[in-house]
């Protein structure tokens, strides 16, 4: 078998610097992904899910624990190489969309090639195959004010995807659209998933946009609580998301 | 309520506000240290010989009104950017907007009116410590200078009382404009340039128009006078305004077109950075550059004048002293010169004639001009020229004797050379002129000084008429004191001018920059490319008006060369000294911006 896309273990994430304040945000989380899932990471306000997506991202740095990126052990990578290593393994999807609002979407889309330095000629082919997948081809020359929520977050999935990383990671993609935006983007990443072998890793608090996932993880108070894994339809999977969110909240 | 919510939004922003107050109290400052020197009529009158000098302040408060004008029109749309997206929500929250608008009225006209009150404060003390600066350095002591000039307070006050109210009506004016969306997302808004296609083409030319006008009426400032300093401040301002506003946007479009530079690392970025708030840019540039080139020429001009001094008074005579017929005292002092040459010529004055004797001129031949044209300016050398007795002739003959023979003295005689024979004949009262070339003219200055002074006693003259080298030597160093002194004055003025400008411009549009950086930190540009990005698009932004601003310098010193013998003389000092500082702004500006916009390590 391939090495897991994510393999993260015993991760924990302190913040505070120390005595009183110092708060665990993880306590010690252990899981991974593997190459072409679609993973959702679930749980309460607060839970640390947000903490999780920004030391696997490597724009945080854990307290404890060992992060495997793509075979690649991030915890000793010094700033600049883990920028190099975001620009080139990683693509980001968040929930306020992040687009440069001066660049047309094209640009957007093409500013992760530029800066790893591909070929003006080949930049276009590639830019214009991931705009077709995502149902954007026609907007290529429009600035990002001039589009809706949800044109401008399959626009950020484009960027995330157009240099073909090996992970795609979403904080609240769905956060900021109306259910059919968000329906569409959801569609289209599992198409990515599903047609295009994608791995997608999605923090949600959305059951619905969780639903679309093939396997969620529950976190609560900083450590992994459950999981689960879809196994027939996604109408049955969303109630099943229902009931493990309603034992989480009667827990408390 | 709403006046206590927007002081708790003011209190967020204090250092935004800071920054403003401060940007608004140095223009007032300058406006009213500038004021002081061109007001104050008693100064300029005793310490100008040439009337023109007032003029060239009248023109100096002009430019600066202009300037001031567009910064404070600048500062206030700034302060708009500021409140617009609180005002906006206040507005959505259900404030009613005539009194969102009489907010902003009212906090624009406060704003100005504490920075009018410690500005002149400032300003009072600037205009004392700049004015004892300058004058200890440049000797010159000058009566009648108040660094507490009412009239100076008075226009200062007025002028920018009748600016924040514009401003404030304008802004309000904008305010009422907007719809509360547009208010609320103002900062994604994507500005294009206002204006396009044919109309940009059509305002580049004319601004091209409008430069080449300004600059024929520098390098026709000769006759032209007065009304080419006039053509040459509304055309090279307004031209230069026009071709930032249309050839920069053009520019920046011509550099993103370039599909394969556009395209490689982060130009794409770095490019549309510059491009994206092309139209706020290309205003403050323009004003960058119209400072510059004030700036600099200045004091380009003034240390011009300086250069001058001595070249145009060596031009007006060739003797350090001319002295006919010398008191004890007058021979007591110049018995304490040494003299690289002294002679004596002897004469007989009577009623018709000045008789000189032609042996005396023989042996030692008196100083005459040589050469033609421009170029015979300040040239001389003993004349060659034979001479015969009688009425002289001569026309070298004539401009030698007048070198030695005022004008003042023996009016209504004519000039006769006679023979050492005829001469002791001669019926008429005897006299006689010494003319020198000390060894250093400038070190003896006093004694000159006490010389012209004991002359216009003898001849009951003023010391101005008496033509001698040290008067002309006076005139020419009070006349380019005061202008090395207003030189310098404007110099530092227009130069803190712009280093508020650009603080300006980066501190107004950096806040907008910082989540772009966030943005491209996040999906993995190395913190040492976005400072590359970062020195590339302001190395950019500085480098436009700066070419355009020395150009005006260099173009514009052209307009001395009627005035000054050379006005490129040394040209490069000025220059370097501009380069020095403007690097300096521009690794400070880009420094200032990086610790604003980049994530923290
Ligand atoms: N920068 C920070 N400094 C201190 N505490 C933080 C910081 N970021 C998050 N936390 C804390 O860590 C916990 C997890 O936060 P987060 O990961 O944002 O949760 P979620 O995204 O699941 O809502 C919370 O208790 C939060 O208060
Ligand atoms: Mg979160």
């Amino acid at each position: 078998m391939q090495a897991p896309v994510v393999n993260i273990q015993d991760v924990k994430k302190v913040y505070g610097k120390s005595g009183a304040n110092q708060s665990y945000a993880l306590k010690g989380v252990s899981f991974s992904i593997q190459q072409g899932e679609f993973v959702g990471i679930m749980g309460p306000s607060g839970s640390g899910k947000t903490t999780l997506l920004n030391v696997i991202s490597t724009l945080d740095k854990a307290s404890d624990g060992v992060i495997k990126i793509a075979g690649v052990d991030i915890s000793k990578m010094k700033s600049g190489q883990l920028a190099d290593f975001r620009s080139q393994k990683l693509g980001f999807i968040f929930q306020d969309f992040n687009l440069i609002e001066n660049l047309t979407v094209y640009e957007n889309i093409a500013l992760p090639l530029s800066l790893q330095g591909v070929p003006s000629r080949k930049i276009g082919p590639s830019v214009q195959k991931v705009a077709a997948t995502l149902g954007i081809a026609e907007l290529l020359q429009k600035y990002p004010a001039e589009l809706s929520g949800g044109q401008k977050q399959r626009t950020a999935a484009a960027r995330a995807l157009v240099h073909e990383p090996a992970i795609i990671l979403g904080d609240e993609p769905t956060g900021a659209l109306d259910s059919k935006n968000a329906t569409s983007l959801l569609e289209a990443m599992t198409n990515l998933n599903e047609q295009h072998g994608v791995s997608i890793m999605m923090v949600t608090h959305d059951a619905f946009s969780a639903s679309y996932c093939q396997r969620i993880l529950f976190i609560q108070d900083g450590e992994l609580y459950k999981e689960i894994r879809r196994t027939s339809t996604r109408e049955v999977f969303y109630r099943e998301i229902l009931d493990v969110l309603a034992d989480l909240g009667t827990q408390k | 309520m709403l006046v206590k919510l927007s002081m708790s939004g003011l209190k967020s922003k204090l250092k935004d506000y800071l920054v403003l107050l401060v940007g608004l109290v140095i223009s007032v400052s300058i406006f009213y240290m500038f004021q002081t020197l061109a007001l104050n009529k008693a100064f300029i009158e005793s310490n100008s010989v040439i009337s023109s000098i007032q003029f060239v302040f009248h023109a100096g408060s002009v430019l600066l009104a202009i300037i001031t004008f567009f910064y404070i029109l600048y500062a206030n749309s700034f302060l708009m950017t500021l409140r617009q997206k609180e005002f906006g929500m206040y507005m959505m929250l259900g404030a009613k907007k005539h009194k969102i608008m009489m907010l902003m009225f009212l906090e624009t006209m406060i704003l100005g009116i504490v920075s009018l009150v410690i500005g002149n404060a400032i300003g009072i003390g600037l205009a004392q410590g700049v004015g004892q600066l300058l004058m200890k350095q440049l000797e010159f002591t000058a009566g009648g200078y108040k660094a507490f000039y009412m009239p100076s307070l008075q226009i200062t006050c007025l002028f920018f009382l009748v600016l924040f109210i514009i401003s404030a009506i304008m802004n309000t004016l904008k305010l009422s404009r907007i719809s509360v969306l547009q208010l609320v997302h103002a900062e994604s808004h994507t500005d294009r340039p206002a204006v396009k296609g044919i109309m940009t083409v059509v305002t580049a030319v004319l601004s091209i128009i409008l430069l080449a006008i300004g600059y024929w009426a520098m390098f026709n400032m000769e006759t032209l006078m007065q009304a080419g300093i006039i053509i040459a401040l509304i055309t090279t301002t307004s031209g230069t305004y026009l071709l930032f506003m249309t050839f920069l946007p053009l520019m920046i479009g011509r550099l993103k077109k370039n599909k394969k530079r556009n395209e490689k690392g982060l130009n794409s970025f770095t490019y549309a950075q510059l491009s994206f708030r092309v139209n706020s840019l290309t205003k403050v540039l323009a004003t960058v550059a119209m400072l510059i080139a004030l700036g600099a020429g200045a004091i380009t001009a003034g240390m011009g004048f300086q250069n001058n001094v001595m070249v145009t008074v060596n031009g007006f005579t060739p003797y350090d002293m001319v002295i006919h017929q010398p008191t004890e005292q007058e021979q007591a002092v110049i018995d304490t010169i040494t003299f690289i040459s002294k002679q004596q010529y002897r004469y007989k004055v009577d009623k018709k004639y000045v008789y000189y004797v032609k042996t005396d001129l023989e042996q030692h031949p008196p100083f005459a001009p040589y050469g033609v044209g421009r170029d015979s300016f300040g040239q001389y050398k003993p004349i060659t020229e034979a001479i015969s007795t009688g009425v002289v002739e001569s026309d070298n003959w004539n401009d030698a004797l007048r070198l030695i023979q005022p004008h003042y003295l023996y009016r209504e005689q004519q000039v006769q050379i006679v023979d050492e024979q005829k001469y002791n004949q001669l019926q008429a009262e005897e006299s006689s002129v010494i003319v020198g070339v000390s060894d250093d003219f400038l070190a003896h200055k006093e004694k000159w000084a006490q010389l012209d002074k004991m002359q216009a006693a003898k001849y009951n003259l003023s010391e101005m008429v008496l033509n001698s080298k040290y008067a002309s030597y006076h005139m020419m160093h009070g006349f380019s004191s005061g202008t090395v002194f207003m030189g310098f004055f404007l110099g530092i003025a227009f130069l803190a001018m712009m280093a508020s400008s650009l603080m300006f411009k980066i501190l107004s549009g950096a806040t907008k920059d910082i989540s772009r950086y966030q943005m491209l930190h996040k999906i993995g540009v190395r913190r040492e490319r976005l400072v590359r990005s970062i020195y590339k698009e302001q190395f950019l932004v500085f480098l436009f008006p700066a070419i355009i601003g020395v150009a005006h310098v260099v173009l514009g010193m052209k307009m001395f060369s009627f005035i000054l013998r050379n006005p490129y003389d040394r040209i490069w000092v000025p220059l370097t000294i501009f380069a020095v500082i403007y690097a300096a702004y521009y690794f400070i500006t880009v420094q200032m911006y990086k610790r604003i916009v980049l994530p923290s390590k």
